[in-house]
């Protein structure tokens, strides 16, 4: 943890007992030995049972990369990412995953229970079983009554959600959100927003959400982590203290939302 | 046999009659036919060519001849075994070299050797090492129709989205599960333009082989036919022959309507 003491009122090495993911040094990159190019440097995070973890940058900053290396796509070069106790070494049943084009992570030749069941079926879960399971995460996020679907037949709002009820269904005990909202309009991105709130609020489940949008990465989480620099690393943490319960018009006005705003902001422009 | 790569046609999944479109081919089949007994009559074509009504006569009698389904039997059979073998083989060989990165690059020569060789002129050693008999005429028909399964397979696997890939690792779909429920079902599209194409083929070369073996079936027959100069009844023969490939043809393009109904909406 070199930059602990560069960070501003930063809480980098809140260590609770109950840390559900923890990441010490990571160093993620591509290529190797000469061609090695580094494009995450020494980052180190923990993520709370039940919290909500925003990690904002700027584009192009590496956030695709990170959360590569968080879902066990990408080996670290150095350093490792901890979940529930065990070290990473690949895809890991405690982690699932929203990625951000939702028409290329949901099959098409599959209905929408089809999809969310698919990883159930994958973990050998029988056919009753894992269509129930499919059904229930369907009625979470507001689709009940649409698993015959396919995805083509639903609007991209429609189908994020799928693929949220996919990544529920699953039980992971981590989410990671890569710019989930990023593909759809702007009120279906609210709406999108809100529904995760919800779904935390009700579920309680542990979300990373990785974004380049400063007022969302404000607005869905408890902390907000600004990576930045080239490779990237952590430059500031932000404790946002709304509690559980958000609201798009109350939240955005409150003070708090705004100094955040204001420092984030200020610091992804250095 | 040289096979072209064709992208997936598209079907409509639910069969609707299109009037103007059958009157427009029955028009160009009576004028082809017109043209047939026209040519016939004013001396272009030699004499022994049999008139439209000597043929469309022969048809019927043929129909009433217990050889003529017993030979229609033996070419369907082997047309379809080898049909099916090619299929299986096409596929799992196909989607295997378009996955598995060193497969690809070693094989790649072999599969646009295969594809160009003129497959018939392997039959001298096919009737020396398996003789004249039906295994022979399935293993031909294999070596003819499994090109475009295998090719249309390969380009298949090789279309399958990144973001799925990532997606099943993610989700820690098992190997057997993704090569049939993600890989396959993404090359599909391909793999039907091939398993098409190669049914075609397939009955072209079961009919070939017995032409030129006088292994029992539609092929001998069409042989027999013209050694005793009923050219009607050959012709009769190949119509059969033909008949049924259209037929085939048709149903796959029906199943595949069906079953690819995904593939036109996504593309949109």
């Amino acid at each position: 943890m070199s930059n602990t003491e560069s960070v501003p009122g930063g809480t980098l090495t809140r260590v609770s007992e109950d840390s559900l993911l923890r990441v010490t040094d990571l160093s993620l990159g591509y290529g190797e030995g000469a061609d090695e190019k580094r494009i995450i440097e020494n980052l180190s995070l923990t993520v709370g049972n039940g919290e909500f973890v925003s990690i904002v940058g700027p584009s192009g900053v590496g956030k695709t990369t990170l959360l590569k290396g968080l879902s066990g796509l990408l080996k670290p070069k150095a350093g490792q990412v901890v979940v529930g106790g065990g070290a990473l070494e690949g895809p890991h049943r405690d982690v699932a995953v929203v990625f951000q084009d939702y028409s290329r992570s949901l099959m098409p030749w599959m209905t929408t229970r089809e999809n969310i069941a698919f990883p159930l079926q994958g973990r050998g879960q029988k056919k009753p079983l894992r269509n129930k399971a499919a059904d229930e995460a369907l009625d979470a996020v507001g689709l009940g009554g649409q698993g015959n679907k396919y995805p083509w037949e639903m609007s991209g709002g429609m189908q994020q959600r799928v693929a949220i009820a996919r990544a529920l269904a699953y039980n992971a005990k981590v989410l990671l959100m890569d710019e989930p909202f990023a593909s759809v309009d702007a009120q279906t991105r609210f709406d999108l927003e809100d529904l995760v709130i919800d779904l935390r609020e009700k579920l309680g489940v542990t979300i990373m959400l990785v974004t380049h949008d400063v007022d969302e990465a404000i607005y869905l989480a408890d902390r907000v982590i600004v990576i930045a620099e080239k490779p990237a690393t952590v430059v500031d943490v932000i404790e946002t203290g709304f509690g559980t319960h958000r609201d798009q018009v109350a939240t955005k006005a409150d003070p708090r939302f705004q100094d955040a705003r204001g420092r984030i902001l200020t610091r992804l422009r250095k | 046999m040289a096979t072209t790569t064709t992208t997936p046609m598209a079907f409509s999944g639910r069969p609707s009659v299109n009037w103007t479109l059958t009157f427009q081919r029955v028009i160009t089949l009576v004028v082809i036919l017109l043209l047939w007994q026209f040519a016939l009559m004013s001396g272009l074509l030699p004499k022994i060519t049999p008139g439209v009504p000597d043929i469309v006569t022969s048809i019927f009698t043929v129909v009433t001849m217990g050889n003529f389904w017993v030979g229609f039997g033996y070419t369907l059979f082997a047309a379809l075994a080898g049909w099916l073998l090619s299929c299986a083989i096409g596929v799992v060989l196909g989607l295997l070299i378009g996955t598995v990165r060193p497969l690809d690059r070693s094989a790649a020569l072999i599969v646009e050797f295969g594809r160009a060789f003129p497959t018939i002129a392997l039959m001298p050693v096919m009737m020396l090492v398996l003789g004249a008999t039906t295994n022979m005429k399935i293993t031909m028909v294999v070596l003819a129709a499994v090109w475009p399964v295998l090719v249309q397979s390969i380009l298949g696997s090789r279309r399958l989205d990144p973001g799925i890939v990532s997606t099943a690792t993610v989700f820690q779909i098992p190997k057997g599960l993704w090569f049939r429920k993600v890989l396959l079902p993404s090359a599909l599209p391909f793999i039907a333009t091939g398993v098409r194409i190669s049914a075609s083929i397939a009955i072209l070369a079961a009919v070939g082989v017995e032409v030129l073996t006088q292994v029992p079936g539609l092929g001998r027959l069409i042989t027999l036919a013209q050694e005793a100069e009923r050219w009607d009844n050959a012709l009769a023969y190949l119509f059969f022959a033909g008949i049924f490939g259209w037929l085939v043809a048709s149903l796959l393009g029906r199943a595949e309507g069906r079953l690819l109904r995904w593939n036109r909406q996504s593309d949109d």
